[in-house]
């Protein structure tokens, strides 16, 4: 079977005029030169190496896209290469497997008030311990569409970052390290963008790989929140499940591309099912498909918990956590029994 | 292009008519005449496919084991025929007629393969390569008088691709299908054949609801060519048996599609509706 | 339509090419359909050899028939049957992945799709030591997932490093980028894969609507045509190659609030198989089982409609506790 050129990254109108000059397969095209095939097709000499250039990609036999295939084995020496985020909630971090996965797209979902925008926040900070203290010394880009970034409390957290990490030091890496971790190099090390509505967040997120380039230390994107944008001024709700399907493979692209992070948080909604109401995470089923990991952050009484929902290590894991003044933690010790306990009870009523 | 006696011979005289290829499903005196063509629309699980094989599988067994003995070109453009249950349904019809002591010639693996050589396969890839294939063909079609009918699975496969390369103009996007419908009439005066193609159901707008999704899609020079339409569709269930396991003759029996073959070839218009399910031996009319 | 150029045939110079457009032939197409003993005298060629070019031609660009025999032939010897590794799909299946054909599988978001890939992909590199592709396009892909269920299989580690070896993995996000990968796989590059392994029995494509999907509804011809693409190349890869294609889907809600795979009509026609993989509901809320049902929605083998249960677990479970699990299995369904 020969292969259509509609099948390449080309402009559909550039496509039509190879189609109209009888340029049906890619293999018309191998051994054309590109003047040729611009004054053959009436295309610009531009136009024309442009095309021949996605022709030879594939190329039957050519290597240049043989760089992107991997064995396991690759995959793995390079997943162990990747050091995650740690969160300073230790429970949280054995659930998610030692802390937030670079490389992976992360949602948090939950109501409003349990504590979403806290655990941005904190990973925001977390993101940029320098590695002698075990974290990845990174840099983050914060993308705010709710408003809801408060420099006070990434103060708040930064300081008692700092704080910890200034207890732990033991050699003189460590000191040095410490000289340049400071709440001023924190606020300078997180870019902060603001995204009023979903049509900038989309121009964002689209100039966003530029900027990665020039920032090639940026572990960590985050986006709070990735709902908000889109639950108001969509009428054409099969356009938003477009948009935001485009969105997802945007971001899952960059991740891996530039062994980043991203942490999205979403909203809840009601669904009725069968009669009952149930709260589950917005923007549609199909959006799930979204996240590599989801998280769901929710009260259970007076307590939070942090439920694992979805992963690739396919581990469920339910745990408890607070938030201080200092930021999102374990809860103390004299209630962690109760927690241990009352997650082997879920995991019981769950099987 | 000039033409042997014996040519003009299996040309014009000999091929078979398949009026009576289905009594079941075609109007009374209503089944496809010579150069006539029979499309079976609908969508994904209401039997096309089953249906299809029927018919296939009426054309090549022998005479003996109650089928019509003809040759039969299957033009596969979905890249979808499945050899391995097409030899199922053969081979179970084939056990029906030694049973009724029919017919027993022979052993069950010769029948089937004297059944199978009866069939040419030929797989395309783009409409531009189905109008040259079908050029192609006409060599197989002079030369083999006992061919008579043409497949093809499906007709509507390149109607995406052909609208995306056609551009703005409708009829660039038709021009390809159009060819191959004129092709095709040619053929069908020229040897006498009957032709049989499946239309896979679309859906035009992803908003309204799907009121005119029966309604004919594909380019005029094929709809004119469309003698008879048989639509196919599923009977619903009235409770769904999904929990129960378990794949008893008995469950499949309750799965029923029903067919409506509409008929313009004799000038009057012709109306039956008949309903079959799928058994492991294939279709079986109710 | 092919357009005609000097050289594509024996005897079709640049003159001859010249002539015959200057008569309105210009594609392959206007050859064959044309009356060659009128064109000859026009384009002042002989027509013997204007008959040669127009049969050369037609041999190059149709497609050759096969007898039905033949190709049953080839088929019996050429079909394997991969089991998943799983006994409860494998009964779905009867009993396993084909070769030649596309078997998919949909469901929500934390069904087990892409678990139920890694086992499969472990299961074919290990147990069958043959080569698989994994083309992951939602980033899912973990390769200590993969290690994981190997370790439960094997403690040898030389032995889950060769069986890691035998899994080719590409990572893409777009449909460009999937469809370049999927002709160079058919252009040679799956026979090179094979290299320092058993040959490649399958190609899993997880999941093909996030790629897709983007581009569908709205002004939906291109993306239906680049669905359809895929969908041809994947079939004639899984036929020529005798690979099996398994792909994943994600699914929507009708109106009635039926759950049903994804990507809509056109595309229900292309896998052979069908699997829909749904969490069993319960009244808690967040559940951590790993009990997930399989319901059979399209298959040309087994009535439809079936379901069975199985435990997202069996991949990873230690073969001692094996026959437990088995018995709860039992019970389960």
């Amino acid at each position: 079977m020969q292969r259509s050129v509609f099948s390449l990254s080309l402009s559909p109108s550039v496509k039509r005029k190879l189609v109209n000059a009888g340029f049906q397969f890619t293999n018309d095209l191998l051994h054309l030169k590109p003047v040729q095939l611009s004054k053959e097709a009436t295309l610009s000499q531009l136009e024309a190496l442009e095309v021949l250039q996605a022709v030879r990609k594939e190329g039957g036999g050519g290597d240049a896209g043989a760089s992107s295939s991997l064995t396991a084995l690759d995959l793995l020496q390079k997943e162990q290469d990747l050091r995650r985020i740690v969160t300073f909630s230790s429970q949280l971090d054995a659930a998610l497997g030692g802390g937030l996965p670079v490389g992976k797209t992360t949602e948090i979902c939950g109501a409003p008030g349990v504590g979403k925008t806290q655990l941005c926040l904190q990973l925001a900070v977390d993101v940029q311990v320098p590695q002698c203290f075990g974290g990845i010394g990174g840099q983050v880009v914060y993308i705010d569409t709710e408003g809801s970034f408060l420099l006070q409390r990434v103060v708040d957290i930064a300081t008692a970052a700092v704080q910890h990490c200034s207890l732990l030091v033991e050699d003189d890496e460590q000191r040095v390290a410490m000289t340049t971790f400071t709440v001023e190099t924190i606020l300078s090390n997180t870019f902060l963008v603001r995204c009023h509505d979903y049509v900038e967040l989309l121009a964002e997120l689209h100039l966003l790989p530029d900027f990665l380039s020039d920032h090639p230390r940026v572990r960590l994107l985050v986006i709070d929140s990735v709902a908000f944008p889109f639950r108001q001024h969509f009428e054409d709700l099969s356009q938003r499940t477009r948009l935001l399907n485009g969105l997802a493979q945007q971001l899952i692209a960059m991740a891996t591309s530039h062994n980043m992070a991203v942490l999205m948080t979403n909203q809840m909604t009601t669904r009725l099912r069968g009669g009952q109401s149930q709260q589950v995470p917005a923007l549609g089923e199909t959006w799930g498909h979204a996240p590599t990991s989801r998280l769901l952050l929710h009260w259970a009484g007076s307590r939070r918990l942090a439920a694992i929902f979805k992963s690739p290590d396919h581990t469920g894991a339910t745990v408890q956590y607070q938030i201080t003044s200092e930021g999102f933690r374990d809860i103390d010790q004299s209630e962690q029994t109760h927690t241990v306990q009352s997650t082997a009870s879920q995991r019981d009523t769950g099987h | 292009m000039t033409e042997s006696g014996a040519q003009l011979f299996a040309r014009l005289e000999a091929r078979r008519c398949l009026k009576d290829i289905e009594p079941q499903m075609f109007p009374e005196d209503g089944g496809p005449n010579h150069g006539e063509v029979v499309e079976l629309y609908g969508t994904e699980g209401t039997g096309k496919t089953e249906l299809l094989y029927h018919l296939l599988c009426r054309c090549v067994l022998p005479v003996a084991s109650g089928g019509l003995e003809v040759d039969v070109v299957f033009v596969d453009t979905d890249y979808s025929l499945d050899m391995l249950r097409l030899v199922s349904i053969l081979d179970s019809r084939l056990n029906a007629a030694c049973s009724t002591g029919l017919s027993c010639s022979g052993s069950d693996e010769a029948a089937l393969r004297s059944c199978l050589s009866r069939l040419l396969v030929v797989h395309c890839s783009s409409s531009s390569q189905l109008v040259l294939t079908l050029h192609f063909l006409e060599t197989s079609l002079s030369s083999r008088p006992g061919l008579a009918l043409l497949l093809i699975d499906s007709i509507s496969a390149f109607y995406w691709l052909d609208r995306c390369e056609g551009g703005a103009s409708i009829g660039k996007q038709e021009e390809k299908l159009s060819k191959c419908a004129e092709l095709l009439g040619r053929l069908l005066r020229d040897y006498r054949i009957t032709v049989f193609a499946t239309c896979h159901t679309i859906r035009r707008s992803y908003t309204g609801p799907s009121s005119d999704d029966n309604r004919p899609y594909l380019c005029r020079p094929w709809q004119r060519l469309v003698t008879h339409r048989l639509l196919c569709s599923r009977q619903e269930a009235a409770n769904n048996m999904a929990s129960t396991a378990g794949d008893s003759e008995e469950q499949r029996r309750r799965r029923v599609f029903t067919v409506h073959c509409t008929s313009s070839s004799s000038r009057t218009k012709a109306y039956r509706s008949s309903s079959f399910y799928v058994s492991d031996g294939g279709v079986k009319f109710i | 339509m092919v357009v005609l150029r000097e050289g594509m045939c024996p005897g079709l110079d640049e003159a001859l090419v010249r002539d015959l457009r200057a008569a309105g032939i210009t594609t392959v197409e206007d050859v064959v359909s044309s009356d060659i003993e009128e064109l000859a005298q026009r384009c002042t060629v002989s027509y013997k050899a204007l008959f040669a070019i127009r049969r050369v031609l037609l041999a190059q660009h149709a497609a050759f028939p096969v007898s039905g025999a033949d190709l049953y032939e080839e088929l019996l010897s050429s079909t394997a049957i991969l089991s998943t590794g799983n006994p409860s799909l494998d009964k779905l299946l009867d009993p396993g992945l084909y070769t030649g054909e596309i078997t998919e599988l949909s469901g929500g978001p934390g069904s087990g799709k892409s678990q139920v890939c890694f086992g499969v992909a472990v299961h074919i590199s290990y147990q069958l030591k043959q080569s698989v592709i994994f083309i992951d396009t939602t980033g899912g892909l973990t390769a200590s997932r993969l290690l994981q269920m190997l370790q439960a299989e094997t403690s040898n580690t030389e032995e889950q490093m060769a069986a890691l070896q035998r899994i080719h993995i590409f990572r893409l996000f777009n449909v460009f980028s999937l469809l370049d990968c999927l002709y160079g796989l058919r252009g040679g590059r799956l026979q090179q894969a094979c290299v320092g392994g058993g040959s490649v029995k399958a190609v899993i494509v997880d999941s093909v609507s996030a790629v897709i999907a983007p581009l569908l509804g709205g002004k939906q011809n291109e993306g239906m045509s680049l669905m359809i693409q895929v969908a041809g190349v994947l079939k004639t890869m899984a036929k020529d190659f005798n690979v099996a294609a398994l792909v994943t889907n994600h699914v929507t809600r009708s109106v009635g609030g039926e759950v049903q795979p994804g990507l809509g009509a056109s595309w229900s026609h292309i896998p052979r198989t069908r699997i829909l993989l749904e969490r069993q509901e319960r009244a808690a809320d967040i559940s951590h089982s790993s009990v997930r049902s399989a319901t059979l929605i399209k298959s040309s083998r087994r009535p439809c409609h079936i379901r069975e249960q199985f435990d997202l677990q069996w991949w990873s479970r230690s073969k001692e506790e094996s026959s437990g699990k088995r018995k709860r299995d039992e019970t389960g369904s």
